[in-house]
């Protein structure tokens, strides 16, 4: 049997789908381009224009087929869908890149802490009503209690106290808060960015000068407004600080009520030393004893000694 | 420049957020511009050129009185109006016959541009063969070597490739290929052979310097895909207009500031290199935690191998006595659980 030309025909297929050039074609697959870096032929380009671009274009157009064609591929409803590597050609971009998000107080909080966040559903379960329904919204169950046609009282309520409005003033006082949050937020993201402009960035001058207003601020913050500090050099003195005097004569009442104030501070026991003795007039430091008793451990570890003890006898 | 818009209800909103910067951009939309005049034949290049641009597309179809490298304003404006990242502008002057000109825009501003003259053109319409479908991905090819030396044709290919095929995608559909377009150049002149590697940086000198450049021949095909009897088809093509045979004029070069800006890449995000970016990487994936989770197969173990308690009835040599030694173990078990 004669395999010669079985074989040639396989080698015809084969040479069919393969493109041979002297300079290897330059393939972008991620961007379906390739390039043809070789010298453009003369004699053939003058012979017969079409054909020659016809040719140079089927040759690398077969290679880059051939590439595609041998990346891994997955199913799809219309046909195998190759997966493309990045490309390797970088195009410029139209816009620029997009800027992080500033976080707000609570991500910032949620974030040194690890907090995941968590998705909440946007409904539940009403069992009355036998359906889902929004927790908040239109038809809102948050809303409920302004609603409902019973409402127990509490005992010591007003005589025009009403339960539904004032349930819904809690309500409108929880976004209300909800808002100010919000605004609040926003004002923290735009003193921490300054006002950026067009490339994003807080301009040196704009922040030169907000250090300069911070340290001002600092310099007279002290009783004589910054009057005998040491200054340190090339530092400027500062503009337009002058202490303020009470005037020396004021009316007898205000006089008056001013001392009177001073007085009942000195009268006064401190709120420290009113918060130890808390326990009264007792003779006792029960802080004291507690400490000498358990050698410095504390109450708890006393009880949990005297209940301890107690628990063995029975066992 | 428009004022800053604020939005009044959730349907603008979603629209203003879809003009965002993205990560990952979609594909530029193109704006065609007629300019104070263009004639009939840039008119019917533009139309060809818009039907391969499809759906990315605008045409405005009344005639702007706008030239791109004296004041590119207006086309700022359109940019940020349109949300558009691609100008093509078409004019036709004494000076300059049937001229095309590529702007292409960063930040909603002009980046670089580009001016090609049209000399020779046959239309869509004029080949008799079946057309690709609009919207799907041509396949790009470039043939000369001044693609990889000529800073010219260099912005040229960047140009035409950011044109047709410049949207990054992860998988493309095989049988979705339909068509090629081919910018093949002119044998290169020998001029232009020595003076690249002479002259490089001083290439755009004058007027003189555009004449010695080779033309441009862009040619669009569709692929017919061929049974070779391997996994590969042979590739034949089938001309599908439009063809255009085009030469370079003026153009602008991006501002290095500017290009800088341009070219940065977004730092892919930890989650995504996990992944493998579309690539297969298997019995990897990371959970909601941002943990690594690898899973592992164990092939079935060998019991046969195991090492239990050494004893001489178990020795290798002795395997007829596998079973008694098994009755033995059996007896011992029952024995431990009535003491137990």
């Amino acid at each position: 049997m004669d395999v010669s030309a079985i074989l040639a025909a396989h080698e015809a297929k084969k040479q069919a789908v393969t493109v041979e050039k002297e300079i290897p074609l330059e393939l972008d697959t991620g961007l379906l381009a390739v390039t043809d870096l070789n010298p453009i032929d003369c004699e053939s380009y003058n012979e017969n224009l079409e054909d020659y671009l016809t040719s140079t274009a089927r040759d690398g157009v077969q290679a880059l087929i051939a590439a595609l064609f041998s990346l891994p591929t997955s199913s799809s409803a219309d046909g195998p869908l190759a997966q493309l590597p990045p490309p390797a050609t970088q195009l410029p971009r139209a816009k620029p890149l997009p800027k992080p998000k500033p976080l707000t107080k609570w991500e910032k909080f949620a974030r040194a802490k690890g907090i995941q966040k968590k998705r909440k559903d946007k409904k539940v379960w009403d069992e009355e009503k036998q359906e889902w329904v929004n927790k908040w919204g239109w038809k809102g169950a948050n809303k409920d209690k302004e609603v409902q046609w019973l409402t127990e009282v509490p005992a010591n309520a007003d005589v025009d106290f009403n339960p539904s409005q004032a349930a819904r003033a809690e309500r409108k006082e929880k976004m209300a808060k909800n808002e100010r949050k919000h605004l609040q937020n926003l004002a923290r993201a735009q003193a921490a960015q300054g006002t950026p402009n067009e490339s994003g960035k807080v301009p040196q001058s704009q922040r030169k000068q907000l250090i300069d207003y911070t340290l001002a601020t600092t310099r007279v913050s002290t009783a004589s407004m910054g009057k005998f500090d040491r200054t340190l050099e090339g530092e400027k003195k500062l503009k337009g600080v002058k202490r303020k005097f009470d005037a020396a004569e004021v009316s007898a009442e205000k006089e008056k009520s001013s001392n009177l104030t001073i007085l009942s501070k000195l009268d006064r026991e401190p709120a420290a030393k009113k918060s130890k003795n808390s326990s009264g007039d007792s003779v006792l430091n029960v802080r004291k004893a507690v400490r000498a008793v358990s050698g410095g451990r504390g109450s708890a570890t006393l009880a949990r000694k005297a209940g301890g003890k107690g628990n063995k006898g029975k066992r | 420049m428009l004022r800053t818009v604020k939005p009044k209800n959730a349907r603008s909103k979603r629209a203003l957020d879809a003009r965002e910067p993205k990560e990952v951009e979609d594909a530029r939309t193109a704006i065609f511009v007629k300019g104070s005049h263009s004639g009939e034949k840039v008119n019917n290049v533009m139309k060809d050129l818009m039907a391969l641009k499809r759906p990315n597309a605008i045409s405005f179809s009344k005639k702007n009185v706008v030239r791109p490298f004296e004041d590119a304003s207006s086309l700022d404006f359109w940019s940020q109006k349109n949300d558009a990242g691609l100008f093509i502008v078409g004019q036709s002057t004494k000076k300059r016959p049937d001229g095309l000109v590529f702007v292409r825009m960063f930040d909603n501003r002009v980046l670089d541009m580009c001016e090609i003259g049209v000399e020779g053109y046959q239309a869509m319409s004029e080949f008799k063969t079946p057309k690709s479908t609009p919207g799907h991905k041509p396949l790009m090819h470039f043939a000369s070597e001044l693609f990889d030396t000529h800073p010219r044709f260099q912005q040229l290919k960047s140009m035409l490739m950011d044109f047709f095929n410049g949207e990054e995608i992860d998988s493309i559909c095989l049988p979705g290929i339909e068509h090629v377009i081919s910018v093949t150049l002119a044998p290169t002149p020998s001029s232009l052979n020595s003076a690249t590697t002479r002259l490089d940086p001083s290439s755009s000198k004058n007027e003189d310097d555009t004449k010695s450049l080779p033309k441009i021949h862009i040619r669009t095909y569709t692929i017919k895909l061929l049974a070779s009897g391997t996994r590969i088809p042979r590739v034949e093509l089938v001309p599908m207009g439009p063809s255009l045979d085009l030469v370079l004029r003026r153009h602008q070069d991006p501002d290095a500031e500017v290009l800088k800006q341009a070219m940065r890449r977004p730092k892919l995000k930890k989650q995504d290199v996990e992944k493998g970016l579309g690539k297969k990487r298997k019995n990897m994936e990371v959970d909601e935690m941002g943990d690594l989770r690898g899973r592992i197969h164990v092939a079935k173990q060998d019991l046969g191998r195991l090492q239990t308690r050494k004893m001489k009835g178990l020795k290798a040599g002795q395997s007829e006595d596998v079973n008694m030694s098994d009755a033995e173990e059996d007896g011992r078990s029952t024995k431990r659980q009535k003491s137990g």
